[in-house]
């Protein structure tokens, strides 16, 4: 279902339905997910739809741009480092481009969204919560509704960490798709039983993937690394 | 031709050196410059609109504004044929006279700068002080308008607004809100409790953590009192408190959970006959002697 598109498209797959058809002297673009219709028009002649999955803080409307993932506690051995696989939920953007400009058309997912405080009332944040099962090797997931994230967790400590929640500022997420699987690729560093540090790799988990358009795309400034610091806790 | 208008320019206005060229050069520099500032703040904003905070955007936006006519003013004034020393003590003093004249501008306006750097506020928050709730339009250096949720435009000195409490409904990311729900006695408290607990897990935005909490919390005089606890991000506290109690409701009469009328039981003596007869509304019941 992902990739890119003309103007002539139907695309039907699970409870998804996709369909820029012209009428009336428009483009219409209709799309049905989970029975919810959005209809909407474009005035373009030569142009292109694109289709990726996004990062996923959009829906039901934008209110942060963190992801929390929580998953089974794990414990961390001192001075060592872990790769674990974890899942996060899709959010399918779709994409309008013409004149070297692109712009986001629609948004959807068949995955529904559930939002938590990462931290006190006064100074956490709020942030797009996923419950993940933590895998060694890369799970099978739909990848209409599921991701499957690469973390790379780093335990520069002392002492053992327990982690169980890894929280990501969601601009700057890297995410790339093929016929099979959604990627992410992440890091965690640990700096001791409360804090973190986590951010994203701009690679795919396997070759040949394809990079997807980001909704919020933030200026790579190669001295300046983007993440987030989790001070609120990693259990 | 060039000679006249050169001499027109020349022609002294009675003050000191000042000439009719000098004072034209002197409005030309400052409109020049207030033209300059317009465009350059323009710019600022649309430029920098989805990078800042709107707040931190006008706040900018004005000191850049009020600084380029201040260096404007500062390089035309010399064409007045002013003394920029003694301009300075004069404004001393003038500054002086002012303060004294209008305390409560000074009060206003240093209210505003604690406001600014305090900020307590910002533009958009959603908050209630001096008695007025609503929506922070502005925040002047004198005063501060808020826009009360029936649109009407309110502005507070800003001296009234520091020196009031202020209460800012969005200042944390999250807010929690409490619904008391009664239901008969006869009902399952634990069935309508699990449905209240599912209605919140489905919501979006119904904070996983904190932990909503859904419990009865008394026994009331006419109904089984469940209390239900939520916390929300405080930017859609609202619609998520609106929504979710008529879905509790509607969930609960389709599960047969009803919340009750206020009632009470009598308990008639057993002499006490109820008299049925003409005038009282009701048939008369031919078994009963009247």
């Amino acid at each position: 279902m992902y990739g890119d598109y003309d103007y002539d498209l139907h695309i039907t797959k699970d409870e998804i339905s996709i369909d820029v058809s012209d009428s009336r002297g428009f483009l219409t673009y209709t799309r049905v997910c989970q029975g919810n219709k959005l209809e909407k028009n474009i005035a373009s002649e030569y142009g292109r739809i694109a289709v990726n999955p996004v990062e996923p803080v959009n829906l039901p409307q934008k209110i942060t741009t963190f992801l929390e993932i929580r998953f089974d506690k794990t414990m961390i051995e001192p001075y060592s480092s872990k790769v674990i696989y974890l899942t996060f939920p899709i959010e399918i953007g779709v994409f309008v481009a013409a004149r070297k400009d692109v712009e986001v058309l629609d948004v959807f997912s068949l995955k529904a969204p559930k939002y938590t405080l990462y931290g006190p009332p006064a100074e956490g944040v709020i942030a797009r919560i996923h419950r993940s099962p933590i895998y060694s090797v890369p799970p099978s997931v739909d990848p209409l509704r599921l991701g499957v994230m690469e973390l790379a967790v780093r335990n520069d400590a002392a002492e053992w960490a327990e982690i169980s929640r890894a929280v990501f500022e969601s601009h700057g997420m890297k995410i790339y798709y093929d016929r099979e699987i959604v990627s992410l690729v992440a890091r965690m560093r640990l700096h001791g039983r409360h804090g973190a540090e986590t951010d994203f790799l701009n690679r795919p988990v396997r070759s040949g993937m394809v990079k997807s358009i980001e909704v919020y795309r933030k200026r790579d400034i190669p001295a300046m690394r983007r993440g987030y610091a989790m001070e609120w806790g990693v259990d | 031709m060039l000679s006249r208008i050169f001499g027109v320019l020349d022609t002294p206005l009675g003050y000191g050196g000042l000439t009719l060229g000098n004072l034209i050069i002197f409005l030309a520099i400052l409109l020049i410059a207030a033209f300059a500032g317009r465009m350059i703040t323009v710019n600022l904003k649309k430029n920098l609109s989805d990078k800042l905070p709107k707040n931190d955007l006008e706040m900018i936006s004005k000191i850049v504004y009020y600084l380029i006519l201040v260096v404007a003013l500062f390089v035309a004034l010399p064409y007045l044929d002013m003394d920029i020393s003694g301009l300075f003590v004069a404004g001393g003093i003038f500054a002086l006279v002012i303060g004294f004249a209008s305390q409560s501008v000074v009060s206003n306006f240093v209210s505003g700068l604690f406001l600014m750097v305090e900020r307590p506020v910002k533009i958009g928050d959603n908050i209630e002080v001096a008695g007025i709730k609503g929506f922070v339009e502005d925040i002047y250096v004198l005063s501060t308008v808020i826009r009360t949720y029936d649109g009407t435009y309110m502005r507070i000195p800003n001296e009234s607004v520091f020196t009031s409490n202020i209460t800012n409904y969005v200042a944390n990311a999250a807010r929690r809100f409490q619904y008391s729900i009664g239901i008969r006695y006869e009902d399952d408290a634990d069935r309508a409790i699990a449905i209240i607990s599912d209605l919140i897990r489905a919501h979006p935005f119904a904070l996983d953590t904190p932990a909503p909490s859904v419990f009865v919390d008394e026994l009331g005089d006419n109904a089984v009192i469940i209390s239900v606890r939520i916390w929300a991000p405080s930017e859609n506290w609202w619609d998520v408190k609106t929504d979710l109690l008529w879905k509790i409701k509607v969930a609960l009469e389709e599960a047969g959970i009803h919340v009750p009328f206020p009632q009470r039981t009598l308990w008639l003596p057993e002499e006490v006959r109820l008299k049925v007869g003409r005038g009282s509304g009701a048939e008369p019941d031919p078994t009963v002697r009247q």
